[in-house]
């Protein structure tokens, strides 16, 4: 296990270099000269010369990404040159309502996509079989900032059954201490309902279209998983011992199938991290989504190229946690010859076995 | 409490393997799909107005017999946008996805069949890109070489090699030392007649599946990128860059200009994810769930 930890921490530690290599490249692939841009056409070489020195843009290519590096795990992740901000501090700023608009969607999505997932497996049918197979094609194909201008249109503009895109809370409502960040805790935590349930109600929308391409795709690879081990002679043979077909499928069938969810769902979080941006730009939600197309917008690329840095140590570091805990859970994954043996195996080595096995649990 | 006779017999539904030609949801796919490249083509034949032909006297007109599809904001014709933008985003995708899968499909050749040194390096390589969630890798790229239509295509095709060349290289691994090689090796069969004639015919259907499921993941992805700005200019009918300019009109209750185009990218994102996973279970028995492009 010690040795499994390690290469696993080693690669994940290369990965993130070799990103950090990258983004450092793409970003010196932007044509034009910042200092340039930003200082404007009648500056002086001696101006130029100082805010290169001042912005790490002095130097050898190797020393400027070795300065580069050095700054951004010291956290000095430079100016934004829109706003001339850090933009350290904008992001920090940003991120409670980033954190909370994804938390939501995650937790809304997981949460439907289990219960899909269980109704169309339980007793299969041949139209839940559809429509699960339906929304799962229609949920990875609908664009997030399309879905969410259609709800918009339907919610806010047409029905006024909820806000439309004016940020996490009602502007007019009387302000309460900021204590966690995350407007709907800080909203119970200074007893107020109002500004509770406007909260909510500005949260409602982007957390369901944010969600929702997740839940499509948490929903497809659940329910397959969900079908393969509820053919697996165990359930049976929970059944055959005095376990209802519903207890068999919470307490054996579930914990099983959940595993190859729990792998996806580190791709799931690759999905969130460009929803955010996506979904915050539509509904002028104000995180770090919202930060970088406004930072697109203004030709801001340095608060972009550290959102894209971020998200690539962030994507690394979630599937790093989710492939040992997926080991952690599961004996059968082993670093052995560098693979994994997959569920998808074991199905098969029953079919293979001698069909008796087979047909006595039907 | 009398005990139940387990039910698991339940036929399981994914075993149950259709015949591709009684497939009503393939061909209905089918058919939409090939519906839309054909309006989307013929479309100068049949529909008068053109993309770009502004008529400010007509702007923002609800749709109607003259104007299926309702006016934008300078009476540009929607249909005729749809229609224009399908020709931009058809073409852009199906080219990424050939040119993405193909360059993927190559260098998994490459690293499979190459020494240790080869192999490690692009592996290396590929892990960088993956260590970046796909939509976003498409977007550095683009920023890095400059914003445009061509250069967020350059991106989203980049984003996908890496995906592409892992199973196509683990693809190649498993053929490399499968017994027909090592006999055709025996017999003295060069190694370059041995690439071409037992290897690669091998790994061509999984290649042709990673480049049909692209297809989907890329129209979705140029869309997302002219929506935030790095795309297709605003102009252009390309289809998430029509949905961004008609993203304010939504909120004074013009919904057509954005909804329009978006239901035409669902429709064909759907119809092509649906075409390309029964191609995928045609063809790729083995990789049932296999890591696809989220």
């Amino acid at each position: 296990m010690t040795r499994f930890l390690l290469v696993r921490l080693g690669g994940a530690l290369l990965s993130i270099v070799a990103a950090s290599m990258l983004a450092f490249v793409l970003m010196r692939l932007v044509p034009g000269d910042p200092a340039r841009q930003v200082l404007g056409q009648f500056a002086t070489p001696d101006q130029l010369a100082a805010f290169r020195a001042d912005n790490g843009l002095d130097g050898s290519i190797v020393e400027q990404y070795g300065r580069f590096v050095g700054n951004f795990v010291q956290g000095d992740w430079g100016t934004s040159f829109a706003s001339g901000a850090p933009v350290r501090q904008l992001i920090g700023q940003r991120l409670p309502a980033t954190i909370e608009l994804v938390l939501v969607a995650f937790a809304g999505a997981v949460a439907s996509a289990l219960a899909l997932a269980l109704v169309s497996t339980y007793r299969p049918r041949a139209w839940l079989d559809r429509l699960v197979s339906g929304i799962a094609f229609v949920g990875m194909g609908t664009p997030p900032f399309w879905l969410g201008l259609l709800c918009l249109a339907v919610f806010f503009q047409q029905t006024h059954l909820l806000p439309g895109p004016d940020g996490r809370i009602s502007p007019d409502l009387a302000p309460f201490p900021d204590r966690t960040g995350f407007m709907t805790l800080d909203a119970l935590l200074a007893g107020r309902l109002d500004a509770f349930g406007s909260a909510v109600s500005h949260l409602l929308l982007p957390a369901f279209v944010l969600g929702f391409a997740m839940f499509a795709f948490l929903v497809r690879v659940l329910r397959a998983s969900l079908l393969e081990v509820a053919d697996e002679p165990f359930i049976a043979a929970a059944q055959c011992k005095g376990l209802s077909r519903w207890q068999a499928f919470t307490r054996h069938a579930l914990p099983n199938a959940a595993l190859p969810a729990l792998t996806a769902s580190g791709l799931v979080l690759g999905q969130l991290l460009t929803g955010s941006v996506l979904v915050e730009a539509v509904f002028d939600w104000p995180g770090i989504g919202g930060l970088v197309v406004h930072g697109i917008a203004n030709k801001d690329y340095t608060v972009v190229q550290i959102f894209v840095l971020l998200s690539a140590v962030l994507y690394v570091s979630v599937n790093l946690l989710v492939d040992l805990l997926a080991a952690a859970l599961d004996p059968r994954i082993s670093l052995h010859a560098g693979t994994r043996r997959r569920r998808r195996d074991a199905p098969r080595a029953a079919a293979a076995a001698p069909p008796t096995a087979r047909s006595e649990g039907a | 409490m009398g005990v139940t006779v387990p039910t698991a017999a339940a036929p399981p539904l994914r075993a149950r393997r259709r015949s591709p030609r009684r497939d009503r949801a393939l061909w209905t796919c089918v058919g939409i799909f090939a519906l839309i490249v054909l309006a989307a083509v013929s479309a100068p034949l049949w529909w008068h107005a053109s993309p770009t032909d502004t008529d400010p006297l007509a702007a923002l007109q609800g749709p109607a017999w003259a104007h299926p599809m309702g006016t934008d904001q300078v009476g540009r014709d929607m249909l005729a946008r749809v229609l224009g933008g399908a020709r931009i985003s058809l073409l852009a995708a199906s080219s990424v996805a050939l040119v993405g899968g193909s360059l993927g499909a190559l260098l998994g050749i490459a690293a499979g069949l190459g020494g240790r040194l080869l192999d490690g390096g692009l592996m290396r390589i590929f892990d960088a890109m993956l260590a970046f969630p796909p939509v976003i890798f498409a977007m550095a790229v683009t920023l890095g070489i400059g914003v445009g239509l061509a250069t967020a295509c350059v991106g989203v095709a980049l984003s996908a090699v890496p995906y592409v060349a892992r199973v196509v290289r683990s693809d190649v691994l498993r053929v490399r030392n499968a017994g027909h090689v090592e006999a055709a090796h025996a017999l003295g069969v060069p190694p370059a007649q041995i690439v071409r004639r037992h290897v690669v015919p091998h790994v061509l259907p999984t290649a042709l599946v990673q480049i049909a499921s692209l297809f989907s993941f890329s129209i979705v992805a140029i869309a997302a990128l002219g929506f935030i700005g790095l795309g297709a200019q605003i102009p252009t009918p390309e289809w998430g860059t029509t949905i961004t300019e008609g993203s304010a009109l939504v909120l004074v209750g013009k919904w057509w200009v954005s909804t329009f185009p978006g239901l035409c990218l669902l429709i064909v994102t759907a119809a092509s994810a649906v075409i390309a996973e029964r191609i995928r279970v045609r063809l790729d028995p083995r990789n049932r769930s296999g890591r696809a492009l989220p």
